[in-house]
């Protein structure tokens, strides 16, 4: 069975303030990614590229914290962390801190496979993507006038909107394709109103970014600290391989009894290596969809949503 | 599923009685331990001069010994590993801090990370440039910010709002490392890009790998803490596995792990967590968990390196797969021990 999973942050945004119109284009934006990553899986492609498009796909779209339309830093800039895992030859990639780089998840890409490091940060990061002929952008781009003005609010002590509630939006996907492989991206512009240089969980292998072959690939979001803490990507890869517990059991004890005990929220998807789909979360809702070969089609924003 | 075994409640008491019979429980009790590595790497004795050796030696000792004076004094693993791994890094011998190896463009860039094993809390900073201790800058990540890990210029930013003194960028830099990077750049013309970089540490005077310090204090508790340089002509903004938590540094209740070797393959298989997670679920002895990762793990994806790890009992161990690692260990039993070769010396 092949499969993927996507997320675009889990958040408590409460059903009631999000509107109608809103909550229409999170379904749409999460729809096409969903799609485009099925699709690549549907015609015999890799699940590596499957999530590189699905999450590239989520950071060109402004509603989602990444790539464009990511929050921003306490100066008011967009830094970009992003991190990729081949679970068949269990190679890795990451970026940290970038500024200028329209789709962070494909500089990943090309640090776990055209260098022979696995995390990049900052200007280094920069200088690495123009030698492998990646036009920067201004900063400008990522910027839009609902982060803008989200940061002032956070910054004046207020707590509005219907975005993502600082902190808990990323994207990112997991995926299974025809020959087992599995894969795991995720992308994030991090917390409103963050320290710059302050760099969370998603570039961090095995903490918000972990993949594994015959067990599974995991992308996480929600507070990064707690993330990086727990380690907790590889710790739901560790309790599936070393205690045989179900990737269900293993999620859950994660989200609702190790990082809620730390007084962390957030969620994670993640594929067995049956291609098995888990999606969890501790927070009101996660943006999340699913699609597999046997026929499982979901689009949901809050629990009980999936249907 | 097997369902929880119900205890009596006569056998909890008797196991009580017998525990007060055994005296009070003083914190004292539990053994003092410190252990600590300077990089694992090509170090063999038939390229190290006597000279060289001896310095090593005064180096590790004099770490070892600072750390381990913080436990007797009754301080926390936490303040010893911090002590051990500053004495490292002021030691241009090690490559942290003053003496750190040079970056593709010429100059040091530094990673740290520190962790107590009960929070569990963890600080963390990469590539920084112009902080003479990153391991204390680590520190105050933990105990003075929100956050895990900084990097770069906002990194630095955070340690100026601290009070922290900026120093410029040739205070790290030595001849020695200069040199190293020269040599490296007419061998990497070879390499394809890909490949990983070697990790240096020579016998002689070549570089040196990594510096980290685990403990165990009176209180029982557990704590972790590396500082790099990183590896010699490294791109520009390369972060290796010290500053990831799990990976190069971790620490919980049970068990702590510090790294040193070919970054990337730690970061891929989250080395130290892996230790722990074996340790904690497998229930495995630390000595073996420790063996499997380097001898087994590690080396099966190609890896080169060593770890050093201690149990809340006090158990320890100091393995890698390379020819040689710098390291060191120092307890309330008496041992003071200081290797760098193969075997026991």
């Amino acid at each position: 069975m092949y499969s993927i999973a996507i997320h675009g942050g889990a958040g408590a945004v409460p059903r009631a303030t999000l509107s109608p119109q809103r909550e229409q284009r999170y379904r749409a934006g999460l729809e096409a990614a969903l799609e485009s990553g099925y699709a690549l899986l549907e015609r015999g492609g890799s699940s590596l590229d499957a999530v590189t498009e699905a999450v590239r796909i989520l950071e060109d779209d402004p509603c989602f914290n990444a790539g464009r339309g990511a929050a921003l830093t306490r100066e008011g800039a967009a830094e970009l962390d992003a991190a990729i895992m081949d679970g068949e030859r269990q190679r890795a990639g990451a970026v940290a801190s970038v500024r200028h780089v329209k789709n962070p998840i494909e500089l990943a890409r090309r640090v776990m496979e055209k260098s022979r490091h696995v995390l990049l940060v900052g200007p280094g990061a920069e200088e690495f993507a123009l030698e492998e002929g990646i036009a920067l952008l201004p900063n400008l781009y990522f910027r839009t006038p609902e982060r803008e003005s989200q940061l002032e609010h956070e910054q004046r002590g207020e707590r509005v909107s219907d975005l993502v509630p600082p902190g808990l939006g990323t994207v990112g996907a997991v995926a299974c394709d025809a020959k087992g492989n599995l894969a795991a991206a995720t992308s994030t512009g991090g917390m409103t109103n963050k320290r710059p240089g302050r760099v969370g969980d998603s570039p961090i292998i095995g903490a918000g970014t972990y993949a594994k072959n015959g067990v599974c690939a995991v992308s996480a979001t929600g507070h990064g600290e707690y993330f990086i803490r727990t380690v907790a990507a590889h710790h739901v890869c560790a309790a599936v391989e070393y205690r045989r517990l179900t990737l269900e059991q293993a999620v859950r004890e994660l989200l609702h009894d190790i990082l809620r005990g730390l007084g962390g929220d957030g969620g994670l998807i993640a594929v067995g290596h049956d291609g098995r789909i888990v999606m969890d979360f501790s927070t009101e809702g996660m943006y999340r969809g699913a699609r597999d070969s046997s026929g499982r089609r979901e689009l949901a924003i809050y629990r009980g949503d999936a249907a | 599923m097997s369902r929880p075994r119900k205890i009596p409640s006569a056998y909890l008491s008797w196991v009580a009685a017998s525990l007060l019979c055994a005296g009070p429980l003083r914190a004292a009790d539990h053994p003092l331990v410190i252990v600590i590595h300077g990089g694992a790497g090509v170090i063999e004795r038939s390229r190290m001069t006597p000279e060289h050796e001896a310095s090593y030696r005064a180096g590790l000792g004099a770490a070892l010994d600072a750390g381990y004076a913080v436990l007797e004094r009754g301080g926390a693993a936490l303040d010893a590993v911090g002590a051990a791994v500053r004495t490292m890094e002021d030691d241009p011998q090690f490559n942290a801090g003053r003496g750190a190896v040079l970056n593709h463009d010429g100059f040091c860039e530094l990673d740290a990370a520190i962790m107590d094993g009960t929070g569990p809390r963890a600080g963390a900073v990469a590539g920084v440039h112009h902080v003479r201790n990153p391991i204390d800058l680590a520190r105050l990540v933990m105990d003075k910010s929100p956050h895990v890990m900084l990097a770069g210029a906002g990194a630095e930013e955070f340690a100026l709002e601290q009070g922290v003194t900026l120093v410029p960028e040739s205070y790290f830099i030595t001849p020695q490392r200069l040199r190293e990077l020269e040599d490296d750049k007419r061998a990497a013309a070879a390499r394809a890009p890909t490949t990983p970089l070697p990790i240096r540490p020579g016998g002689g005077p070549k570089g040196m790998g990594t510096v980290g310090a685990v403990a165990l204090d009176a209180q029982g508790h557990l704590a972790a803490a590396t500082s790099t340089g990183g590896i010699t002509n490294k791109l520009y903004g390369r972060i290796g596995d010290t500053p990831i938590i799990g990976a190069g540094t971790y620490a919980n209740e049970s068990c702590a792990v510090s790294g040193t070797g070919q970054g990337e393959f730690y970061i891929r298989q989250v080395v130290a967590y892996d230790v722990c997670a074996m340790v904690r679920y497998q229930k495995m002895p630390l000595a073996e968990a420790v063996r499997a990762v380097i001898h087994e793990k590690l080396r099966h994806a190609g890896g080169e390196g060593g770890v050093i790890a201690i149990d809340a009992d006090g158990n320890y161990a100091m393995e890698f797969n390379s020819a040689g690692m710098h390291r060191g260990v120092r307890s309330s039993t008496g041992k003071r021990e200081i290797a760098m070769y193969a075997g026991a010396n």
